[in-house]
């Protein structure tokens, strides 16, 4: 019956593709779509390319969100967590895993394909998202490679290599397109290895230019003051008027060790804006000057136009790991406005140029420092989400204390040092951006949340407890409208409409679950048309 | 902030088992830059000659598999993550012989403490997990591993922390040194004591007693049920009651108070200072 089915179907869908041929044919994603993203797609890792992770749909709305309903799961069937932010272009979605990628259908979860990559020595800790471009699919591996498949069916169109595994480089990253620019960032800080962000036609995979956050290898007088890393582990944002790409940068190396590095160590822990067809720097602003903490600034750059203190801006803004929000103008890197969304202990305020002042005192120490935040940070690769009808920046933060240690015995390599958190408590945060200041807070449960935030036009925010629930909030004041208990979400949610019916997507362990309102009763009776 | 309301138990009985997984969850989410190490150890110009029979091959091959399958939590290079304990420091990698303590471990897990099971390893590839773990404990006696040893921490004012500890720091009012302190130094060395000081409950510290939150429960009859407190989110409550059963409610239709005995100790992260801190632990000290 099933197989009769199915045959009914194709046959359906041959006829259709004779006869609309070309639309069936030109199935792919233009990337200049990716400008002006359609409501039936979610066509790269943040949305759009603002980072703002907001959707104009507004079908679910506060009064309707109790009614949600789940319209699919998938199931990976496979022990790693999903953490990436699926994208979804011609109403199929891509999904990942380290190694893994799945197609399915957005309307239904059924499985259209899934690509393993051979198991490989990489540092399996985690993926983001893959990159679509045309009728093609962009993974990053564990092991550096940059692998593009055919988006029909998920076989390999080529596979290059980005950097040198054994150096002690991995990725995790959702590549950005930018026209036929694929940029990817490297990951690693077990190594005093330079950050790097490359750029790869996205055609041929060949490498059109690579950024080095720190110095590259063999270049002497380096302006990072003999740091190493700054590598750019998350996904970057894009303005095209003034095409630039902002993305941020991790820590430098040793981590918490730097009595061989003094100075602010540029351009770690920092926003960058760099030319996508050239990789020539353009600006930078440092969110840590000097860290010693471990405090990438690789948190999504979110672009926000619009009036501050009066005057129109184009802006930036960023909440930090160090516990520090950022407004910056984006045409220049310049300061508009820093605050803190968490408790902060380990500077001596802000300078003139809205960075904090690296206060000595709070160093790794042999004898240990109590710092806030910890290791883990006020907040880290969990996207945010800006609602500009509130002007809020909802962030998932967390205040906590760690202990930082270190000593010459540790030496000057890696880590070079020892740090344990002490206590810490996930909260979720809106940030008013023209103030800086605490609109709302929403407890998540304490110890920790791993769940980006989804926004949407109808004031809804999206997001997961550090408990065991997807939880839908109203974006001005933070109460919970909905909840469901399936489990400690560990991705950012995103949305997408097809055929009428709005679906939010959120992941929990290795499953995929799809929310939308009930379908409403077709009227038809089904087993009609195959009689 | 309400951070006793929901504050995230830790050791409850009934659902160690979530907590362990979301604890692992929470590490391995955020672990993306954060458990590394002096990797010095592992470059190979300053490889010693393993004391193991372990070849270098084997050595190396093990590196690999640690990092990609054990990495998360113990840190790739075995020292310890977030989550996972430091190996050189285990007492389990210690007494091991060619991996008749390790190969247990690998093969069944550590359920109650996050670990999952590796039960598909097989023989060759856990015989390169322990040569790569003996051989990071081999060297971590050279002193290039990421250690905290008792004698760093002395640094403090022992009696400036009695002063503190019967004082501003408030620490007198629940603890006692000649009471549940006595002798606390002898059971908690350096860096246990110290991050039990703070207030992460220390996994190894067995013979100390753990302070663990305690639910009230008033039921819409007016009865009320105290317990461990067993379950909590902003949805639901649920405590271990005194009969042993675990019992759960929404927390729209009963009254709660949840009491955290250490509450105490989140509030003092915010107001010690760095010599304070260690004062009051050099006065710990003395408690032997």
């Amino acid at each position: 019956m099933k197989l009769a089915r199915e045959m009914f179907a194709l046959g359906a869908v041959l006829v259709l593709s004779c006869v609309f041929g070309v639309v069936t044919f030109a199935q792919g994603l233009d990337p200049a779509a990716l400008l002006k993203p359609t409501p039936d797609s979610w066509p790269i890792y943040h949305g759009d390319y603002s980072g703002r992770r907001h959707s104009h749909l507004s079908q679910i709305t506060p009064a309707n969100v109790r009614e949600l309903t789940l319209a699919w799961a998938f199931q990976t069937g496979q022990a790693a967590q999903i953490k990436s932010s699926p994208v979804v272009a011609n109403g199929i979605l891509y999904v990942s895993t380290p190694d893994n990628v799945w197609a399915v259908d957005a309307r239904t979860g059924a499985q259209v394909w899934h690509y393993t990559y051979p198991a490989n020595e990489g540092f399996h800790i985690g993926h983001r998202g893959v990159a679509l471009y045309k009728d093609s699919v962009y993974l990053t591996t564990p092991d550096d490679h940059l692998v593009c498949l055919n988006a029909r069916d998920g076989t390999v169109r080529w596979n290059v290599v980005l950097a040198d595994v054994k150096e002690g480089y991995w990725t995790s990253v959702a590549p950005l397109i930018v026209r036929d620019h694929v940029l990817v960032g490297l990951s690693g800080d077990f190594d005093n290895i330079p950050g790097m962000l490359k750029s790869l036609d996205a055609e041929t995979g060949q490498t059109q230019w690579t950024f080095y956050a720190t110095a590259q290898p063999g270049t002497p007088g380096s302006p990072s003051g003999g740091a190493t890393g700054g590598n750019m582990w998350i996904t970057g944002t894009y303005d095209a008027e003034l095409n630039l790409v902002f993305v941020g940068t991790g820590n430098p190396t040793p981590v918490l060790a730097a009595q061989t590095r003094p100075g602010d160590n540029p351009w770690t822990c920092s926003i960058v804006a760099l030319n996508p067809d050239t990789g020539d720097f353009v600006w930078g602003f440092q969110a840590t000057p000097h860290d010693t903490h471990d405090w990438d600034a690789v948190e999504v750059p979110v672009l926000v136009d619009g009036n501050f203190k009066g005057s129109p801006k184009r802006m930036l803004l960023q909440a930090s790991r160090n516990g520090y929000f950022f407004v910056l103008d984006r045409t220049n890197g310049k300061s508009l406005l820093t605050s803190t969304f968490a408790t902060v202990n380990w500077s001596k305020g802000v300078d003139k140029d809205g960075r904090p002042i690296h206060n000595p005192e709070k160093d790794p120490a042999r004898d240990g420092r109590l710092v806030a935040p910890d290791e883990g940070g006020a907040t880290n690769y969990r996207s945010p989400s800006f609602d500009a009808k509130t002007g809020l920046l909802v962030v998932s933060s967390r205040d906590a204390y760690g202990i930082y240690f270190s000593k010459p015995e540790h030496g000057t390599v890696g880590w070079a040092g020892a740090d344990y958190g002490v206590f810490g408590k996930a909260v979720l945060r809106a940030i008013d951006y023209q103030t800086g200041k605490i609109r709302w807070n929403h407890d998540l449960g304490g110890g920790w949340a791993s769940a980006g935030v989804l926004t949407t036009d109808s004031g809804l925010s999206f997001t997961g407890d550090s408990v065991r629930s997807v939880m839908a909030l109203r974006t001005s004041d933070g109460a919970t409208l909905w909840h469901s208990a399936i489990g400690h979400v560990g991705n950012a949610p995103i949305t997408y409409e097809l055929d009428g019916r709005q679906y939010v997507i959120v992941a929990s362990g290795g499953d995929l679950f799809a929310w939308a309102l009930p379908e409403k009763p077709s009227g038809q009776i089904r087993s009609s048309s195959r009689r | 902030m309400m951070s006793s309301r929901f504050y995230r138990l830790r050791a409850s009985r009934g659902y160690g088992l979530v907590l362990a997984l979301g604890i692992c969850i929470a590490a391995l989410s955020y672990a993306q830059s954060s458990n590394g190490q002096d990797s010095a150890a592992a470059k190979p110009a300053s490889r010693p000659v393993p004391e193991s029979p372990a070849t270098v091959e084997q050595i190396l091959a093990g590196k690999t598999l640690f990092a990609a399958q054990c990495g998360f939590c113990h840190g790739r290079d075995a020292g310890g993550g977030e989550s996972g304990p430091d190996l050189m420091a285990s007492a389990l990698v210690e007494q091991d012989v060619h991996g008749d303590k390790i190969g247990v471990v690998v093969r069944n897990g550590r359920p109650d403490k996050g670990m999952p099971a590796f039960g598909n390893v097989d023989p060759q590839q856990l015989a390169a997990l322990v040569a790569f773990i003996h051989d990071q404990k081999a060297k971590a006696k050279e002193g290039r591993r990421r250690t905290v040893d008792v004698s760093d921490l002395q640094t403090g004012n022992a009696e400036a922390g009695m002063r503190y500890f019967n004082g501003a720091g408030g620490c007198a009012k629940c603890h006692s040194p000649s009471g549940d302190l006595a002798g606390i130094a002898g059971k908690l060395p350096g860096l246990d004591l110290l991050r039990r000081m703070l207030y992460r409950e220390n996994e190894r510290g067995t013979e100390v007693t753990k302070a663990t939150p305690t639910a009230t429960v008033t039921l819409p009859s007016g009865q009320t049920v105290t317990g461990k407190l067993a379950y909590r989110d902003e949805f639901t409550i649920g405590l271990i009651d005194p009969s042993g059963w675990y019992r759960s409610w929404p927390v729209t239709q009963v009254k709660f108070t949840v009491m955290n005995p250490l509450e105490a100790h989140i509030e003092q992260l915010g107001k010690y200072s760095d010599e304070e801190m260690h004062n009051v632990l050099a006065y710990l000290q003395t408690l032997r």
